[in-house]
């Protein structure tokens, strides 16, 4: 770890980045997260996750080349840097860990 | 052909409310359409509807960074854009190498001639003599109820110093004495020398390039004393020698030792090239060695102690001051005890900042002008070339440049043509320097390089001037017109805005340069007055001295008396000198006596003096009636007066004054025996006696009372075609008391320092001058060569339509002369406003209103610009109208 720490929502965040694969958008992000997490995700809140993880160096942003789709202009893609998803999988290993940890307490 | 979707056009403009950055608007709009669309078809509209402003709402409490700032351009891209900027001026330049040429001239001259001007302010003015922390090294002046002097006797000065705990008091003697470098005889130039104390440089600050300073252990030195020359001397006079330090170098009469080379820029106090201790005084002069009982005469400054005010330091040393002994000879009996002032204004050359900001202010209203007017050339060079250029910007902009991206161009050519003039400026003024310091009688001890400050200032400068010439063009071409220009043909309807830009530089231009050459023209002839001006008797060959005599002064005056009495038996003795007088004031000394007559509105200025009666045979003033007072009339104080000629002529309108008393209006100040008003005896040729500029020769002699020969000073004339006369003459005079503090003045050389003022200014608004018509002429050139190129087609329409060559002649040229006339018309004003207002006093004998400076200014600028319009405009009006209009 880089000392950058990441909050619940910017996990969500990456996270929706890796699984829609690389080179996607804002509006696919705010949709899987809202279908994730059961939400209602404000557009503004994914904007400034992106920013936040971008200014980490977890993602970083493309503007990409013109698409067939919204009338042939072009919009800002976001992919997961490899830092990015270091970081994401030190968090689960993390978690991972403890849970293991509760498992053999038996308490689960 | 369906409609393509679009946000609602309230949500539009919620949207600019919000803080989303401009650059990312766009990005921000599309995605909350899409997500519009999806929710509309999967929710249903009411909640599509609530969700987009929501999102709307938390765009507006979130910031999200710009675009720019996330990604910037790499800075590189910025370097490369800059130097095709570069490289696309180089070729435009390339390609009109005239209008470069132009502007550059123009452009150099400005700042070669600002560079010039600051140099020498900066030496004169701003940069001081080296003093560190001038606000605790105070002066220390005498005071008691009766007087104040700058001056302490050496003895005192001692004194002082033994007593002062709270502040480091030093000394400073200033003397000139020849000084020669090399082995051989005869004397070398003089040199200012400074005699000090063994603290000044600690109490100054003043440091060493080579060697080391002087101190307290070489007051001590009394064979070969140690001297630390200035940095000027060391270039001037040493060639810049590495291995100076223990060289010999004869001081007046004796051997002095190099030990050190004082850093560049100090020159405490008043320009000394040479400082030695006090103690090789009496060496350097063959005089007795000063001690406690010495009357030379000393200032004294201090430095404070760490920590301890003014308030403090003066209280202790008028402690000390008022055990001394005063002087009661000089002062008249019962005076106080005497006191310490301190005072941070004066002492170390200081002198009063009003005077130094007078030459300071004019010297940049000079530089001000010059700089405008170089600019405005420039200016009218590039926008002049910016018309012709339109269409290349429309092409630039119909290509997507930024207004920012086009100025940008703009300014990068004319920084470019900046620096090329900075450079050559630079050298022109490196290459004038040394005749400019020789112009303005640069003294020289003077440092006038140019230093880092000079530097900074020409880099400031042509950052200015190239940003302020670019803007010019760059405003015109604000708001480019993408369509016009392309097509080709539309050039012709902008041409009136620009053309009028050009015309008010013109105008600017025109009226600067009169300006600028009526106060030349004024300066010039207040020059040419004051060097020929007949001050009435000759200045070659008339030496004032002074002395201060040694011992307590307690004889009421009879020691000075004695010492003159004796001083004037020997001198009548030494083969050369014609002629000894005492007087109470010499001519073009620091001192003047003037009274003034008359009622308010006619008020004149008599000079007033005290003498003996040979006066004025040693002066040469001419007997024109009556006769001089007698040695027994000088002797007996009788009420006699001589009067000058135009005073008599004034008061008497032709008829003779002998015999008259004094007119009352003439106020005389205290006389010395009962208030009997003085007869006049005779009426000498006049003499211009103090100032050069008061334009009076009204002057009355009276016999000089003896009591009053402890001021008087001695005036020697020395007879043509001989040499050594003054040095062998000082020579006895010190050999009468040793101790005496004997000091000589030529007074050709305070009459060449009154003359030389106007002539420094004469000299910088000449060239000025002459630079600024010569920028006008290359504006205008400019100008109607390229309105001319541009009115071709409407000449031939013209010449078609019937009109002779002649009238086209007139048109243009009444066009071309329009705008010199209103500068011509604006800067008389503005020249009869400012030698009223601002130059009266420097102008010796001349009017403000001069009508031969205004004539010939008028004269100068309407023929120059003549000539300037007339060759372009010869051109258009031999146009060929049928191939003019076949062309188009």
């Amino acid at each position: 770890m880089k000392g950058e720490r990441l909050g619940e929502f910017e996990e969500f965040t990456l996270l929706a980045v890796r699984a829609l694969g690389d080179n996607t958008y804002a509006v696919p992000i705010q949709q899987f997260v809202e279908e994730a997490t059961a939400r209602p995700i404000s557009m503004g809140s994914i904007y400034a996750a992106l920013a936040r993880l971008e200014q980490k160096g977890f993602v970083r942003s493309a503007m990409s080349e013109a698409l067939a789709q919204r009338g042939g202009k072009s919009k800002r893609v976001y992919t997961v840097t490899a830092s990015g998803l270091r970081t994401a999988r030190d968090l689960h290993r993390v978690r991972d860990r403890i849970w293991s940890a509760i498992a053999e307490g038996g308490r689960s | 052909v369906t409609r393509e979707p679009r946000l609602p056009r309230h949500v539009r403009w919620l949207l600019r409310l919000t803080r989303v950055p401009r650059d990312r608007r766009g990005e921000v709009q599309d995605d909350l359409l899409e997500l519009f669309t999806v929710r509309l078809g999967d929710r249903g509209r009411l909640r599509a509807h609530w969700r987009l402003y929501r999102d709307l709402a938390s765009l507006s409490y979130r910031r999200l960074p710009s675009a720019l700032q996330r990604d910037p351009r790499p800075r590189a891209a910025v370097l490369r854009d800059a130097s095709g900027d570069l490289r696309y001026a180089a070729r435009l330049f390339a390609r009109q190498p005239a209008i470069l040429l132009l502007a550059i001239l123009g452009l150099s001259l400005g700042l070669a001639v600002s560079t010039a001007a600051f140099s020498i302010m900066n030496a004169a003015v701003l940069r001081g003599e080296g003093l560190r922390e001038p606000g605790r090294a105070p002066g220390v002046l005498k005071a008691s109820e009766r007087f104040t002097s700058t001056e302490w006797r050496y003895g005192e000065f001692l004194q002082l110093r033994d007593g002062a705990t709270r502040m480091q008091v030093e000394a400073v003697l200033t003397e000139g004495a020849s000084v020669r470098t090399e082995a051989g005889d005869g004397p070398g130039p003089t040199t200012n020398l400074g005699f000090v104390s063994g603290g000044f440089f600690a109490a100054t600050g003043g440091r060493v390039a080579l060697g080391r300073v002087l101190d307290r252990a070489d007051e001590q030195q009394l064979d070969s004393p140690p001297v630390v020359v200035s940095f000027v001397f060391w270039s001037t006079r040493l060639n810049r020698d590495p291995a100076v330090i223990g060289r010999p170098i004869r001081v007046g009469r004796t051997t002095a030792t190099i030990v050190g080379v004082a850093e560049r820029g100090f020159s405490l106090p008043n320009l000394r090239m040479v400082w030695m201790p006090m103690s090789a005084f009496g060496a350097v002069y063959n005089s007795e060695r000063l001690d406690g009982r010495s009357n030379a005469s000393v200032q004294v400054f201090g430095r404070l102690q760490p920590g301890v005010s003014l308030a403090e330091a003066e209280a202790q040393l008028s402690g000390v001051a008022s055990t001394l002994p005063v002087d009661q000879a000089a002062s008249g009996a019962g005076d106080s005890r005497l006191r310490a002032i301190l005072d941070t204004d004066t002492g170390l050359g200081r002198t009063a900042g009003s005077a130094r900001l007078a030459v300071a202010v004019f010297v940049f209203v000079v530089i001000g002008l010059v700089l405008l007017l170089a600019c405005a050339n420039v200016a009218s060079v590039l926008v002049s070339t910016a018309i012709t250029r339109e269409r290349e910007m429309g092409v630039r902009a119909a290509l997507g440049a930024s207004r920012w991206r086009i100025v940008r161009q703009l300014l990068t050519e004319s920084l470019a043509l900046g620096a090329i003039a900075a450079a050559i400026g630079l050298m022109l003024a490196y290459w004038a320097l040394p005749t400019v310091g020789i112009m303005v009688e640069a003294p020289a001890a003077a440092d006038i390089a140019p230093d880092v400050t000079v530097f900074a200032f020409l880099g400031l400068v042509t950052l200015l001037t190239g940003v302020g010439a670019g803007l010019a063009p760059a405003w015109h071409g604000r708001g480019a017109d993408l369509v016009t220009p392309l097509k080709g043909e539309g050039a012709g309807r902008r041409l009136v805005a620009p053309r009028r830009l050009r015309s008010t530089l013109i105008t600017m231009q025109a009226a600067v340069s009169v300006l600028l050459i009526v106060m030349a023209t004024l300066f010039v002839r207040a020059s040419v007055r004051a060097a020929t001006i007949d001050v009435g008797f000759d200045s070659e060959r008339l030496y004032a001295v002074s002395a201060t005599l040694s011992g307590t002064g307690n004889d009421n005056g009879a020691g000075i008396r004695a010492f003159w009495a004796r001083a004037i038996a020997e001198l009548q003795s030494v083969p050369g000198v014609t002629a000894v007088a005492l007087t109470e004031l010499t001519p073009f000394g620091d001192v003047t006596k003037t009274s003034i007559a008359g009622d308010g509105r006619n008020r004149v200025v008599v000079h007033l003096n005290r003498t003996r009666a040979e006066y004025f045979e040693t002066m040469g003033l001419r007997l024109m009636s009556g006769r001089i007072y007698t040695r027994d009339e000088v002797a007996a104080k009788a009420p006699v007066a001589v009067v000058s000629e135009s005073l008599a002529r004034a008061y008497w309108h032709g008829e003779s004054p002998l015999g008259d008393a004094l007119p009352e209006p003439i106020k005389l100040p205290a006389l010395p025996a009962a208030a009997v008003r003085p007869v006049i005896v005779g009426v000498v040729a006049d003499a211009i006696p103090a100032r050069l500029n008061d334009h009076s020769a009204f002057a009355v002699y009276e016999p000089l009372d003896p009591s009053s020969e402890i001021f008087a000073r001695l005036m020697i004339r020395v007879a043509p075609g001989t040499s050594g006369v003054i040095d062998d003459a000082v020579q006895r005079l010190r050999s009468i008391d040793a101790r005496a503090d004997v000091r000589v003045a030529s007074v050709a050389a305070q009459l060449e320092q009154e003359t030389s003022r106007p002539r420094m200014l004469a000299t910088l608004t000449v060239v000025v001058g002459a630079i600024a018509v010569v920028l006008c002429v290359i504006g205008l050139y400019g100008l109607t060569a390229s309105v001319v190129g541009q009115r071709t087609r409407e000449m031939g329409v013209r010449v078609a339509m019937g009109a002779a060559p002649g009238d086209l002649l007139r048109l243009m040229m009444w066009d071309g002369l329009r705008p010199v006339a209103i500068g011509l018309a604006i800067g008389i004003g503005a020249a009869l406003l400012a030698s009223r207002v601002a130059v009266s006093s420097l102008l010796f004998g001349v009017s403000p209103q001069d009508p031969l400076a205004f004539g010939g200014a008028a004269a100068i600028l309407l023929t120059s610009a003549t000539l300037a319009v007339l060759v372009p405009t010869r051109r258009a009006a031999a146009v060929d109208a049928a191939g003019v209009l076949r062309q188009s």
